[in-house]
Protein backbone atom coordinates (compact mmCIF):
# COMPACT_ATOMS: atom_id res chain seq x y z
CA UNK A 1 0.00 0.00 0.00
CA UNK A 2 1.47 3.59 -1.00
CA UNK A 3 -0.51 6.77 -0.58
CA UNK A 4 -0.23 8.76 -3.95
CA UNK A 5 -1.71 12.43 -5.07
CA UNK A 6 -3.94 12.53 -7.89
CA UNK A 7 -4.05 15.64 -9.91
CA UNK A 8 -6.97 17.35 -8.03
CA UNK A 9 -4.76 16.75 -4.72
CA UNK A 10 -7.00 14.18 -3.37
CA UNK A 11 -5.26 10.84 -1.77
CA UNK A 12 -5.58 7.62 -4.14
CA UNK A 13 -4.07 4.57 -2.34
CA UNK A 14 -1.97 2.42 -4.28
CA UNK A 15 -2.83 -1.53 -3.35
CA UNK A 16 -0.95 -4.24 -4.80
CA UNK A 17 -2.85 -6.55 -6.67
CA UNK A 18 -2.93 -9.99 -8.45
CA UNK A 19 -4.75 -9.26 -11.52
CA UNK A 20 -4.44 -6.06 -13.74
CA UNK A 21 -8.14 -6.08 -15.14
CA UNK A 22 -9.82 -6.95 -11.05
CA UNK A 23 -7.01 -4.48 -9.65
CA UNK A 24 -8.12 -1.27 -11.70
CA UNK A 25 -11.82 -2.35 -11.17
CA UNK A 26 -11.49 -2.63 -7.56
CA UNK A 27 -8.79 0.44 -7.53
CA UNK A 28 -11.14 3.27 -9.31
CA UNK A 29 -13.98 1.83 -7.08
CA UNK A 30 -12.18 1.60 -3.90
CA UNK A 31 -11.44 5.66 -4.90
CA UNK A 32 -14.94 6.75 -4.61
CA UNK A 33 -15.11 5.01 -1.32
CA UNK A 34 -16.56 1.55 -1.72
CA UNK A 35 -14.50 -0.72 -0.41
CA UNK A 36 -14.66 -3.50 -2.65
CA UNK A 37 -12.00 -5.83 -2.88
CA UNK A 38 -10.02 -7.52 -6.04
CA UNK A 39 -10.95 -11.12 -5.30
CA UNK A 40 -14.84 -9.62 -4.76
CA UNK A 41 -14.40 -7.74 -8.05
CA UNK A 42 -12.95 -11.22 -9.66
CA UNK A 43 -16.06 -13.56 -8.37
CA UNK A 44 -18.70 -10.68 -8.82
CA UNK A 45 -17.53 -10.15 -12.93
CA UNK A 46 -17.32 -13.80 -13.29
CA UNK A 47 -13.62 -14.17 -13.64
CA UNK A 48 -12.61 -17.69 -13.08
CA UNK A 49 -13.07 -20.06 -16.29
CA UNK A 50 -10.99 -22.37 -18.22
CA UNK A 51 -10.74 -22.82 -22.27
CA UNK A 52 -8.27 -24.36 -24.62
CA UNK A 53 -8.83 -23.28 -28.12
CA UNK A 54 -6.85 -25.38 -30.54
CA UNK A 55 -7.41 -23.19 -33.36
CA UNK A 56 -5.91 -19.78 -32.15
CA UNK A 57 -2.12 -20.08 -32.05
CA UNK A 58 0.11 -17.59 -30.95
CA UNK A 59 3.85 -18.55 -31.86
CA UNK A 60 2.32 -21.48 -33.18
CA UNK A 61 1.22 -22.82 -29.72
CA UNK A 62 -2.91 -23.05 -28.99
CA UNK A 63 -3.94 -20.80 -26.24
CA UNK A 64 -4.75 -22.00 -22.81
CA UNK A 65 -7.22 -19.73 -20.71
CA UNK A 66 -7.95 -19.94 -17.23
CA UNK A 67 -9.72 -16.73 -16.76
CA UNK A 68 -12.96 -15.23 -19.07
CA UNK A 69 -11.98 -13.27 -22.10
CA UNK A 70 -9.95 -10.11 -21.57
CA UNK A 71 -12.05 -6.97 -20.44
CA UNK A 72 -15.29 -8.70 -19.65
CA UNK A 73 -14.37 -8.89 -15.57
CA UNK A 74 -14.78 -5.27 -15.70
CA UNK A 75 -18.11 -5.03 -17.83
CA UNK A 76 -19.79 -7.97 -15.93
CA UNK A 77 -18.53 -6.52 -12.10
CA UNK A 78 -19.88 -2.51 -13.48
CA UNK A 79 -23.35 -4.11 -15.01
CA UNK A 80 -23.86 -6.42 -11.72
CA UNK A 81 -22.83 -3.53 -8.94
CA UNK A 82 -24.79 -1.04 -11.37
CA UNK A 83 -21.95 1.23 -11.39
CA UNK A 84 -21.41 3.42 -14.37
CA UNK A 85 -18.07 4.17 -16.28
CA UNK A 86 -17.59 6.34 -18.81
CA UNK A 87 -15.67 4.76 -21.92
CA UNK A 88 -14.08 6.16 -24.98
CA UNK A 89 -12.00 4.35 -27.74
CA UNK A 90 -10.41 6.63 -30.48
CA UNK A 91 -9.35 6.78 -34.17
CA UNK A 92 -6.70 9.36 -33.68
CA UNK A 93 -3.90 9.12 -31.07
CA UNK A 94 -3.68 13.09 -30.63
CA UNK A 95 -7.15 13.06 -29.99
CA UNK A 96 -7.08 10.23 -27.40
CA UNK A 97 -3.70 11.75 -25.41
CA UNK A 98 -6.15 14.91 -25.34
CA UNK A 99 -9.09 13.84 -24.13
CA UNK A 100 -6.77 11.54 -21.33
CA UNK A 101 -5.24 14.74 -20.26
CA UNK A 102 -8.50 16.76 -20.40
CA UNK A 103 -10.36 14.52 -18.45
CA UNK A 104 -7.33 14.13 -16.14
CA UNK A 105 -7.48 17.58 -15.38
CA UNK A 106 -10.90 17.31 -14.41
CA UNK A 107 -9.53 15.81 -11.04
CA UNK A 108 -10.81 11.94 -12.32
CA UNK A 109 -8.58 8.91 -12.10
CA UNK A 110 -8.56 6.92 -15.84
CA UNK A 111 -8.01 3.55 -16.56
CA UNK A 112 -6.32 2.83 -19.61
CA UNK A 113 -5.71 -1.21 -21.72
CA UNK A 114 -2.81 -1.12 -23.03
CA UNK A 115 -0.52 -2.78 -25.01
CA UNK A 116 2.05 -4.36 -22.07
CA UNK A 117 5.24 -4.51 -24.52
CA UNK A 118 5.84 -0.75 -24.89
CA UNK A 119 5.55 0.02 -20.80
CA UNK A 120 9.25 -0.17 -20.34
CA UNK A 121 8.48 0.21 -16.07
CA UNK A 122 8.21 -3.50 -16.26
CA UNK A 123 11.47 -6.09 -16.25
CA UNK A 124 11.92 -7.18 -20.04
CA UNK A 125 10.57 -10.87 -19.62
CA UNK A 126 7.22 -9.41 -18.55
CA UNK A 127 6.60 -7.65 -21.69
CA UNK A 128 5.21 -9.27 -25.08
CA UNK A 129 2.49 -8.40 -27.53
CA UNK A 130 -0.56 -8.24 -25.50
CA UNK A 131 -3.02 -5.57 -25.88
CA UNK A 132 -5.29 -6.36 -22.78
CA UNK A 133 -3.50 -5.17 -20.05
CA UNK A 134 -5.25 -2.35 -17.42
CA UNK A 135 -3.92 0.20 -15.43
CA UNK A 136 -4.60 3.54 -14.01
CA UNK A 137 -3.70 7.10 -14.71
CA UNK A 138 -2.97 9.03 -11.64
CA UNK A 139 -1.70 12.65 -13.01
CA UNK A 140 0.31 14.41 -15.72
CA UNK A 141 4.25 15.11 -15.02
CA UNK A 142 6.69 16.75 -16.51
CA UNK A 143 7.99 14.25 -18.88
CA UNK A 144 4.76 12.07 -18.70
CA UNK A 145 2.36 10.87 -16.51
CA UNK A 146 2.17 9.29 -13.11
CA UNK A 147 0.82 5.61 -12.81
CA UNK A 148 -0.76 3.20 -10.57
CA UNK A 149 -0.36 -0.33 -12.27
CA UNK A 150 -2.03 -2.81 -9.44
CA UNK A 151 0.65 -5.77 -10.89
CA UNK A 152 3.20 -3.44 -9.40
CA UNK A 153 4.05 -2.74 -5.83
CA UNK A 154 4.59 1.07 -6.24
CA UNK A 155 3.24 3.56 -8.60
CA UNK A 156 5.50 4.46 -11.44
CA UNK A 157 6.49 6.98 -14.06
CA UNK A 158 5.56 6.67 -17.66
CA UNK A 159 7.21 8.94 -20.46
CA UNK A 160 4.18 10.23 -22.73
CA UNK A 161 6.03 8.86 -26.05
CA UNK A 162 5.74 5.19 -24.28
CA UNK A 163 2.36 5.30 -22.90
CA UNK A 164 1.10 6.91 -26.36
CA UNK A 165 2.58 3.69 -28.61
CA UNK A 166 1.42 1.21 -25.73
CA UNK A 167 -2.55 2.60 -26.12
CA UNK A 168 -2.35 2.20 -29.71
CA UNK A 169 -0.55 -0.49 -30.29
CA UNK A 170 -1.89 -2.49 -33.22
CA UNK A 171 -2.29 -6.07 -33.23
CA UNK A 172 -5.09 -8.66 -32.19
CA UNK A 173 -7.55 -6.91 -29.31
CA UNK A 174 -6.04 -3.94 -30.06
CA UNK A 175 -7.94 -1.70 -27.53
CA UNK A 176 -7.62 1.81 -29.81
CA UNK A 177 -6.89 4.19 -26.76
CA UNK A 178 -10.06 2.81 -24.30
CA UNK A 179 -10.16 4.78 -21.75
CA UNK A 180 -12.74 4.65 -18.63
CA UNK A 181 -13.87 6.30 -15.43
CA UNK A 182 -16.60 6.47 -13.26
CA UNK A 183 -19.25 8.53 -14.06
CA UNK A 184 -22.21 7.68 -11.54
CA UNK A 185 -22.18 5.36 -8.42
CA UNK A 186 -25.57 4.26 -7.13
CA UNK A 187 -26.19 5.73 -3.82
CA UNK A 188 -26.66 1.82 -2.63
CA UNK A 189 -24.64 -0.69 -3.68
CA UNK A 190 -25.79 -4.26 -3.13
CA UNK A 191 -22.61 -6.58 -3.27
CA UNK A 192 -24.57 -8.89 -2.10
CA UNK A 193 -26.56 -9.58 -4.90
CA UNK A 194 -23.87 -8.83 -7.11
CA UNK A 195 -22.45 -11.96 -6.24
CA UNK A 196 -25.19 -14.36 -6.30
CA UNK A 197 -25.17 -13.62 -10.14
CA UNK A 198 -21.61 -13.63 -9.97
CA UNK A 199 -21.49 -17.04 -8.76
CA UNK A 200 -24.57 -18.05 -11.14
CA UNK A 201 -22.53 -17.48 -14.16
CA UNK A 202 -19.89 -18.77 -13.24
CA UNK A 203 -21.26 -22.12 -12.78
CA UNK A 204 -22.97 -21.65 -15.78
CA UNK A 205 -20.27 -21.13 -17.67
CA UNK A 206 -17.39 -23.95 -16.20
CA UNK A 207 -20.39 -26.55 -16.46
CA UNK A 208 -23.11 -25.80 -19.31
CA UNK A 209 -21.21 -24.44 -21.98
CA UNK A 210 -22.21 -27.32 -24.82
CA UNK A 211 -18.89 -26.93 -26.54
CA UNK A 212 -15.80 -29.66 -25.44
CA UNK A 213 -13.32 -27.05 -25.22
CA UNK A 214 -14.38 -24.77 -22.44
CA UNK A 215 -15.17 -25.38 -18.91
CA UNK A 216 -14.56 -28.44 -17.02
CA UNK A 217 -15.02 -30.30 -20.21
CA UNK A 218 -12.20 -28.17 -21.65
CA UNK A 219 -9.97 -29.63 -19.21
CA UNK A 220 -11.02 -32.86 -20.06
CA UNK A 221 -9.95 -32.41 -23.82
CA UNK A 222 -7.18 -30.85 -22.89
CA UNK A 223 -5.86 -34.06 -20.34
CA UNK A 224 -6.49 -36.10 -23.34
CA UNK A 225 -4.53 -33.68 -25.86
CA UNK A 226 -1.56 -33.73 -23.20
CA UNK A 227 -1.58 -37.92 -22.94
CA UNK A 228 -1.67 -38.49 -26.98
CA UNK A 229 0.58 -35.52 -27.78
CA UNK A 230 3.92 -37.07 -27.30
CA UNK A 231 3.20 -39.97 -30.19
CA UNK A 232 1.71 -37.61 -32.23
CA UNK A 233 4.21 -34.39 -31.95
CA UNK A 234 7.13 -35.98 -30.63
CA UNK A 235 8.08 -35.40 -27.38
CA UNK A 236 10.29 -31.93 -27.66
CA UNK A 237 7.24 -30.43 -29.17
CA UNK A 238 5.13 -32.16 -26.68
CA UNK A 239 7.05 -30.40 -23.91
CA UNK A 240 6.56 -27.08 -25.67
CA UNK A 241 2.84 -27.59 -25.55
CA UNK A 242 2.76 -28.48 -21.80
CA UNK A 243 5.10 -26.07 -20.80
CA UNK A 244 3.32 -23.26 -22.63
CA UNK A 245 -0.45 -24.15 -20.42
CA UNK A 246 2.30 -24.02 -17.27
CA UNK A 247 2.97 -20.89 -18.92
CA UNK A 248 -0.56 -19.84 -19.31
CA UNK A 249 -1.26 -20.60 -15.51
CA UNK A 250 1.44 -19.36 -13.47
CA UNK A 251 2.53 -15.84 -15.03
CA UNK A 252 2.24 -13.05 -13.35
CA UNK A 253 -1.00 -11.88 -13.34
CA UNK A 254 -3.26 -14.53 -11.88
CA UNK A 255 -2.38 -14.52 -8.03
CA UNK A 256 -1.31 -18.60 -8.25
CA UNK A 257 -3.12 -21.50 -9.77
CA UNK A 258 -4.47 -19.94 -12.28
CA UNK A 259 -6.64 -17.56 -10.55
CA UNK A 260 -8.08 -20.79 -8.38
CA UNK A 261 -5.88 -18.79 -5.24
CA UNK A 262 -8.01 -15.68 -5.68
CA UNK A 263 -11.58 -16.83 -6.40
CA UNK A 264 -10.96 -19.09 -3.15
CA UNK A 265 -9.91 -15.62 -1.45
CA UNK A 266 -13.82 -14.53 -3.27
CA UNK A 267 -15.41 -17.37 -1.74
CA UNK A 268 -13.87 -16.62 1.91
CA UNK A 269 -15.55 -13.31 1.51
CA UNK A 270 -18.67 -14.30 -0.06
CA UNK A 271 -19.03 -16.57 3.05
CA UNK A 272 -18.54 -13.79 5.42
CA UNK A 273 -20.97 -11.59 3.78
CA UNK A 274 -23.80 -13.96 4.03
CA UNK A 275 -22.17 -16.22 6.73
CA UNK A 276 -22.29 -19.00 5.50
CA UNK A 277 -21.21 -22.09 6.27
CA UNK A 278 -21.20 -24.17 3.04
CA UNK A 279 -18.98 -20.86 0.87
CA UNK A 280 -16.48 -21.30 3.56
CA UNK A 281 -16.11 -24.93 2.95
CA UNK A 282 -16.44 -24.56 -0.74
CA UNK A 283 -13.76 -21.79 -0.05
CA UNK A 284 -11.31 -23.94 1.34
CA UNK A 285 -11.94 -27.34 -1.51
CA UNK A 286 -11.60 -24.51 -3.71
CA UNK A 287 -7.46 -23.88 -2.16
CA UNK A 288 -6.95 -27.41 -1.99
CA UNK A 289 -7.32 -27.56 -5.65
CA UNK A 290 -5.60 -24.65 -6.55
CA UNK A 291 -2.45 -26.73 -4.40
CA UNK A 292 -3.53 -29.39 -6.70
CA UNK A 293 -2.84 -26.98 -10.02
CA UNK A 294 0.41 -26.08 -8.16
CA UNK A 295 1.61 -29.66 -7.91
CA UNK A 296 0.25 -30.11 -11.36
CA UNK A 297 2.71 -27.00 -12.57
CA UNK A 298 5.70 -28.55 -10.25
CA UNK A 299 5.73 -32.24 -11.93
CA UNK A 300 4.84 -30.75 -15.34
CA UNK A 301 8.14 -28.63 -14.90
CA UNK A 302 10.20 -31.74 -13.45
CA UNK A 303 9.11 -33.49 -16.53
CA UNK A 304 10.71 -30.53 -18.93
CA UNK A 305 13.73 -30.49 -17.22
CA UNK A 306 14.62 -33.84 -16.55
CA UNK A 307 12.79 -35.06 -19.54
CA UNK A 308 10.99 -37.90 -17.98
CA UNK A 309 13.58 -39.08 -15.22
CA UNK A 310 12.16 -40.34 -11.48
CA UNK A 311 9.24 -41.64 -12.68
CA UNK A 312 7.89 -38.65 -13.69
CA UNK A 313 6.19 -38.51 -17.26
CA UNK A 314 3.73 -37.32 -19.44
CA UNK A 315 0.71 -39.45 -18.32
CA UNK A 316 1.20 -38.15 -14.77
CA UNK A 317 0.74 -34.87 -15.78
CA UNK A 318 -2.29 -35.60 -17.96
CA UNK A 319 -3.68 -37.83 -14.68
CA UNK A 320 -3.37 -34.54 -12.39
CA UNK A 321 -5.30 -32.37 -14.97
CA UNK A 322 -8.20 -35.11 -14.56
CA UNK A 323 -7.86 -34.75 -11.01
CA UNK A 324 -8.78 -30.85 -11.03
CA UNK A 325 -11.17 -31.74 -13.46
CA UNK A 326 -13.21 -33.94 -11.64
CA UNK A 327 -12.74 -31.76 -8.50
CA UNK A 328 -13.43 -28.88 -9.86
CA UNK A 329 -16.97 -30.45 -11.82
CA UNK A 330 -17.66 -31.50 -7.95
CA UNK A 331 -17.08 -27.96 -6.55
CA UNK A 332 -18.81 -26.35 -9.30
CA UNK A 333 -21.97 -28.47 -8.89
CA UNK A 334 -21.97 -27.86 -5.44
CA UNK A 335 -21.21 -24.53 -5.56
CA UNK A 336 -24.90 -24.27 -7.92
CA UNK A 337 -26.98 -26.04 -5.45
CA UNK A 338 -25.73 -23.53 -2.35
CA UNK A 339 -25.99 -20.52 -4.26
CA UNK A 340 -29.58 -21.30 -5.50
CA UNK A 341 -30.32 -21.17 -1.58
CA UNK A 342 -28.35 -17.74 -0.70
CA UNK A 343 -30.88 -14.54 -0.62
CA UNK A 344 -29.80 -11.28 -1.39
CA UNK B 1 -1.37 -22.16 -0.58
CA UNK B 2 -0.07 -21.07 2.97
CA UNK B 3 1.75 -17.84 3.63
CA UNK B 4 5.34 -19.95 4.16
CA UNK B 5 4.52 -21.65 1.30
CA UNK B 6 4.45 -18.75 -1.28
CA UNK B 7 7.87 -18.88 -3.41
CA UNK B 8 10.54 -16.60 -3.00
CA UNK B 9 12.69 -17.95 -5.68
CA UNK B 10 15.72 -15.68 -7.46
CA UNK B 11 13.98 -15.65 -11.24
CA UNK B 12 13.86 -13.01 -14.31
CA UNK B 13 11.69 -10.48 -12.17
CA UNK B 14 14.33 -7.66 -11.93
CA UNK B 15 13.57 -7.17 -8.28
CA UNK B 16 9.74 -6.86 -9.23
CA UNK B 17 7.51 -8.72 -7.40
CA UNK B 18 4.11 -10.21 -8.27
CA UNK B 19 1.26 -10.45 -5.72
CA UNK B 20 0.38 -14.33 -4.95
CA UNK B 21 -3.13 -14.91 -2.46
CA UNK B 22 -2.12 -17.25 0.63
CA UNK B 23 -3.44 -18.38 3.63
CA UNK B 24 -2.34 -16.79 7.18
CA UNK B 25 -2.35 -18.29 10.16
CA UNK B 26 -6.08 -17.53 10.90
CA UNK B 27 -6.91 -19.33 7.52
CA UNK B 28 -7.24 -15.99 5.88
CA UNK B 29 -6.36 -15.26 2.70
CA UNK B 30 -3.73 -12.61 2.07
CA UNK B 31 -1.98 -10.87 -0.37
CA UNK B 32 2.02 -11.82 -0.27
CA UNK B 33 4.87 -10.25 -2.59
CA UNK B 34 6.66 -13.11 -4.50
CA UNK B 35 10.07 -12.80 -6.02
CA UNK B 36 9.60 -15.65 -8.72
CA UNK B 37 8.93 -19.29 -8.87
CA UNK B 38 11.28 -21.82 -10.06
CA UNK B 39 8.76 -24.02 -11.71
CA UNK B 40 7.74 -20.59 -13.15
CA UNK B 41 11.18 -20.05 -14.36
CA UNK B 42 11.83 -23.62 -16.24
CA UNK B 43 8.40 -22.70 -18.67
CA UNK B 44 9.48 -19.25 -18.92
CA UNK B 45 13.50 -19.86 -19.57
CA UNK B 46 12.08 -22.68 -22.19
CA UNK B 47 10.01 -19.90 -24.31
CA UNK B 48 12.30 -17.42 -24.08
CA UNK B 49 15.34 -19.64 -24.97
CA UNK B 50 13.16 -20.39 -28.48
CA UNK B 51 13.05 -16.82 -29.12
CA UNK B 52 16.64 -15.86 -28.51
CA UNK B 53 17.75 -19.30 -31.11
CA UNK B 54 15.13 -17.61 -33.50
CA UNK B 55 16.42 -14.16 -33.48
CA UNK B 56 19.82 -15.35 -33.35
CA UNK B 57 19.19 -17.15 -36.87
CA UNK B 58 17.37 -13.89 -38.27
CA UNK B 59 20.15 -12.39 -37.52
CA UNK B 60 22.55 -14.83 -39.01
CA UNK B 61 20.52 -15.03 -42.58
CA UNK B 62 20.66 -11.29 -42.54
CA UNK B 63 24.46 -11.27 -42.43
CA UNK B 64 24.42 -14.01 -45.09
CA UNK B 65 22.52 -11.95 -47.00
CA UNK B 66 19.21 -14.21 -47.40
CA UNK B 67 17.06 -11.10 -45.14
CA UNK B 68 16.80 -7.82 -44.72
CA UNK B 69 17.37 -6.68 -41.52
CA UNK B 70 13.52 -5.29 -41.07
CA UNK B 71 12.48 -9.22 -40.51
CA UNK B 72 15.33 -8.78 -37.73
CA UNK B 73 13.97 -6.05 -36.11
CA UNK B 74 10.61 -6.97 -36.69
CA UNK B 75 11.13 -10.41 -34.69
CA UNK B 76 13.40 -9.00 -32.11
CA UNK B 77 9.98 -6.05 -31.29
CA UNK B 78 8.09 -9.85 -30.51
CA UNK B 79 6.00 -8.46 -33.59
CA UNK B 80 4.80 -10.92 -36.84
CA UNK B 81 4.33 -9.50 -40.08
CA UNK B 82 0.81 -8.65 -39.88
CA UNK B 83 1.18 -6.82 -36.43
CA UNK B 84 3.83 -4.71 -38.31
CA UNK B 85 1.60 -4.37 -41.28
CA UNK B 86 -1.14 -2.60 -39.19
CA UNK B 87 1.17 -0.52 -37.28
CA UNK B 88 2.84 1.33 -40.32
CA UNK B 89 -0.73 0.55 -42.48
CA UNK B 90 0.46 -1.35 -45.06
CA UNK B 91 -0.86 -4.61 -46.55
CA UNK B 92 0.97 -7.74 -44.68
CA UNK B 93 1.98 -9.25 -48.01
CA UNK B 94 3.98 -5.57 -48.78
CA UNK B 95 5.92 -5.70 -45.47
CA UNK B 96 7.02 -9.81 -46.70
CA UNK B 97 8.23 -8.72 -49.37
CA UNK B 98 10.27 -6.05 -47.97
CA UNK B 99 11.90 -8.90 -46.28
CA UNK B 100 13.99 -9.84 -49.30
CA UNK B 101 16.79 -7.99 -49.25
CA UNK B 102 17.63 -6.80 -52.47
CA UNK B 103 14.06 -5.57 -52.14
CA UNK B 104 14.72 -3.52 -48.61
CA UNK B 105 17.89 -2.00 -50.35
CA UNK B 106 15.33 -0.13 -52.81
CA UNK B 107 12.70 1.44 -50.78
CA UNK B 108 12.10 5.20 -51.03
CA UNK B 109 13.63 6.83 -47.73
CA UNK B 110 9.58 7.83 -46.52
CA UNK B 111 8.64 4.12 -45.96
CA UNK B 112 11.58 3.22 -44.15
CA UNK B 113 11.18 6.38 -42.03
CA UNK B 114 7.66 4.77 -41.38
CA UNK B 115 9.31 1.42 -40.19
CA UNK B 116 11.68 2.89 -38.23
CA UNK B 117 8.55 4.97 -36.41
CA UNK B 118 6.69 1.74 -36.23
CA UNK B 119 9.31 -0.13 -34.67
CA UNK B 120 11.07 2.83 -32.49
CA UNK B 121 14.17 2.61 -33.45
CA UNK B 122 16.31 5.46 -35.65
CA UNK B 123 16.66 4.89 -39.59
CA UNK B 124 20.45 4.34 -39.41
CA UNK B 125 19.39 1.31 -36.30
CA UNK B 126 17.04 0.38 -38.93
CA UNK B 127 19.38 -0.63 -41.93
CA UNK B 128 21.83 -2.54 -40.11
CA UNK B 129 21.74 -5.76 -37.43
CA UNK B 130 24.22 -5.45 -34.33
CA UNK B 131 26.96 -7.56 -33.11
CA UNK B 132 25.09 -9.80 -31.00
CA UNK B 133 21.15 -10.04 -30.09
CA UNK B 134 19.85 -7.65 -27.72
CA UNK B 135 17.25 -7.88 -25.21
CA UNK B 136 14.68 -5.23 -25.37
Amino acid sequence: MTTETTASGKHFIHHHAAHCETGVTSALLRDQGIDISEPLIFGIGSGIFFGHLPFIKIVGLPITTFRSQPGSIFRKAGKRLGVKFVTKRFRNPQKGMEELRRVLREGNIVGLTVNIYWLSYFPRRFRFQFNGHNLIVLRETVTGFRISDPVLEHPVDCLTEDLERARFARGPLESHGFMYYLQRIPQTIDIREACIAGIKDTCNMMLKIPLPILGIRGMRYLAKKIKSNPQKLGFDEACRHLANIVRMQEEVGTGGAGFRFMYAAFLQEAADLFSSADLARISVEMTSIGDLWRNFAVVSARVIKQRGGLGDNIDKVSELMQECAAREEKLFKNLQDVVRKLKA
Amino acid sequence: MKVNEVPQDETFYEGVKRACYALDNEGKYIIIPSSGWSAEEVVNGLAVDELKNKLEETRMDVIKGLKSPLAYHMEQRQMTPEILAKTVGMFSFRVRRHFRPEIFAKLKPSVIKRYALALALTEQELKSVPDTIEER
